[in-house]
């Protein structure tokens, strides 16, 4: 009885992946396929959509925007992040509680939300939509992912090493450079990963503070609303693959930071 | 020693200062705009009102939107729970390989969802591939109309947004020590007693903490419906984007924009009133 429930879960498990990787297996096959539609059977294998997409100058502008803002925005919410969960964590003893509260809620809050009221708030005083306004728009939230990636590592770092370091007679400033950025790095570098793919990926703020400017995300959007050319399926391919290979960084990254923690228990 | 701790409070202030220029005060911006009725100039004094919202309620459009939203909002979290219930419970207790296949689930996570949406619409459309393989099965005699339906802007809210609840979910039931189960079997309940009394009692954070990440970004969706849904399934993210890039009614705009905020932030409130933000920032943690 007890087997049985086990194989119909097994097989239940293994249709649910299945579920989830079918749009995506469908994408890569029809970047292939020399049919202009999106039908059965399959016309036959073609590179064309790839030059069609070599040749298409918007959407290489918007690869360039998409990297440019990817690149920028991880780095200042990776910095703000890291300052932001020492000053939290091993600064302020109490009422964190209100403040976690604060920086969870852009990672809860719709992005729809978050991107109108940057719209609003930036007409107000008169800042042209465009691609500062996306930047500090996606700092905004991915900064808290940022945090929370970050606050894993720093909780169990205990202040002793710190305080150590100072009784010793580092300056606070060296204690912080010398002793805590270095436990921090390698959370520090998984954050920035994951706030660049963030902000790859993000859309719908985008779409609202971008202006007559383009992203990769927006000028899928475009593409989606006004018929469909494979070249979209081009456009995911190579995404996928990129994503794929920043997953990989990721995890190697882990590797080698849980290695350096092996070392140091030792 | 304390002397050290006042210094690092002190590097709270740059990322907090971003956050109340950059995310608190644009809030509080679009929060006036909901109270007013007109533009914000400096120097002007505001007239509030209400009637942004009281629109809203009397206008029978709006109000079918808001409360489709909501329906389709939930039905998306019940459907993702039932579909990642047992995906979670046999990640949690029936295998080893839990880890590399949570990296495995959280793959598509990180391709473009516009670009995952638009394959169900190839999927679903008339000519696609779910019509073409029942008509091959002969299970259909005709193709059947999916596409830009309530039904299809819900399949794919679900298939979007179901790994969110998995992880949750899985986390919580990770943690539940199997002696309480099996102690509760020698004590002579059934099994499907024993999942019910215990299991799933202690899974409901998880379940909580899953309708957070499912319930607010469905509520707040704009792309999917506006890619798979048709004039019967417009929800409340398309009504904003209307006014903001169409109609150009801030105030009514914003007012929607506040309703959506204020409802995303009652329930991260209620949440950590009751189950307490750590469990959030575990589950969160994992991903």
């Amino acid at each position: 009885m007890k087997n049985k429930g086990s194989v119909i879960l097994t097989i239940y498990t293994a249709l649910f992946f299945l579920y989830i990787f079918v749009p995506i297996i469908f994408i890569f096959i029809f970047a292939w396929n020399s049919g202009e539609g999106y039908s059965l059977p399959l016309k036959g294998f073609t590179w064309r959509w790839f030059a069609e997409l070599a040749g298409d100058r918007l959407a290489k502008e918007a690869i360039r925007n998409s990297i440019i803002i990817a690149l920028s925005s991880a780095t200042i919410s990776t910095i703000l992040a890291t300052l932001l969960s020492i000053g939290l964590l091993k600064g302020l003893a109490r009422r964190t509680g209100a403040f976690l509260i604060l920086l969870i809620l852009p990672v809860l809050m719709p992005g729809l939300t978050i991107g109108i009221a940057a719209l609003v708030f930036f007409r107000t005083i008169n800042f042209p939509p465009g691609i500062p306004i996306v930047i500090v728009s996606h700092v905004s939230i991915s900064m808290s992912y940022v945090f929370l990636i970050l606050m894993g590592r720093i909780e169990g770092m205990p202040l002793d090493l710190q305080e150590a370091s100072v009784d010793l007679g580092a300056s606070w400033l060296s204690s912080i450079k010398d002793i805590i950025f270095p436990i921090l790095m390698p959370a520090a570098v998984a954050g920035w990963l994951f706030a660049f793919m963030i902000s790859w990926n993000e859309f719908i703020m985008t779409y609202f503070l971008i202006g007559a400017n383009m992203t990769l995300p927006v000028y899928i959007f475009s593409q989606l609303r006004f018929g469909i050319s494979p070249k979209v399926n081009v456009i995911s391919v190579l995404i996928t693959l990129f994503t794929l290979c920043m997953i990989a960084i990721l995890l190697a990254s882990r590797k080698i930071y849980n290695k350096i923690l092996m070392k140091e228990r030792r | 020693m304390s002397v050290i701790k006042s210094k690092n409070k002190n590097l709270i202030y740059p990322g907090l200062l971003w956050l109340f220029i950059f995310f608190l005060l644009p809030l509080s911006v679009i929060l006036i705009y909901a109270v007013t009725a007109h533009d914000l100039v400096p120097g002007e004094s505001l007239k509030f009102t209400f009637s942004n919202f009281a629109v809203i309620f009397q206008k029978k459009h709006y109000l079918i939107i808001l409360l489709r939203s909501l329906k389709i909002s939930f039905l998306t979290t019940i459907f993702s729970i039932i579909f990642s219930y047992p995906v979670a419970y046999f990640l949690a207790k029936r295998t080893k390989f839990d880890k590399v296949l949570i990296v495995v689930l959280m793959i598509p996570f990180w391709i473009n969802y516009l670009i995952r949406t638009f394959a169900w619409k190839l999927i679903l459309s008339e000519n696609g591939v779910l019509n073409q393989l029942l008509l091959w099965l002969k299970v259909i005699d005709e193709p059947v109309r999916v596409l830009y339906s309530q039904t299809s802007v819900l399949l794919g809210l679900i298939y979007m947004y179901t790994p969110m609840m998995v992880l949750p979910l899985y986390a919580s039931l990770l943690r539940i020590d199997n002696s309480l189960v099996e102690a509760s079997q020698d004590l002579g309940a059934s099994r499907i007693r024993a999942f019910f009394d215990i299991t799933f009692k202690l899974s409901l954070t998880g379940i909580f903490a899953g309708t957070l990440l499912v319930f607010i970004p469905a509520l707040g969706s704009f792309a999917i419906p506006a890619i798979l849904g048709g004039t019967d399934s417009v929800m409340i993210g398309n009504i904003i984007e209307n006014q903001f890039s169409r109609v150009g009614n801030w105030n009514f705009g914003s007012a929607f924009t506040v309703a959506l905020a204020v409802l995303s932030i009652a329930l991260v409130l209620f949440y950590s009133k009751i189950f307490g933000l750590e469990s959030i920032y575990k589950n969160k943690g994992n991903t």
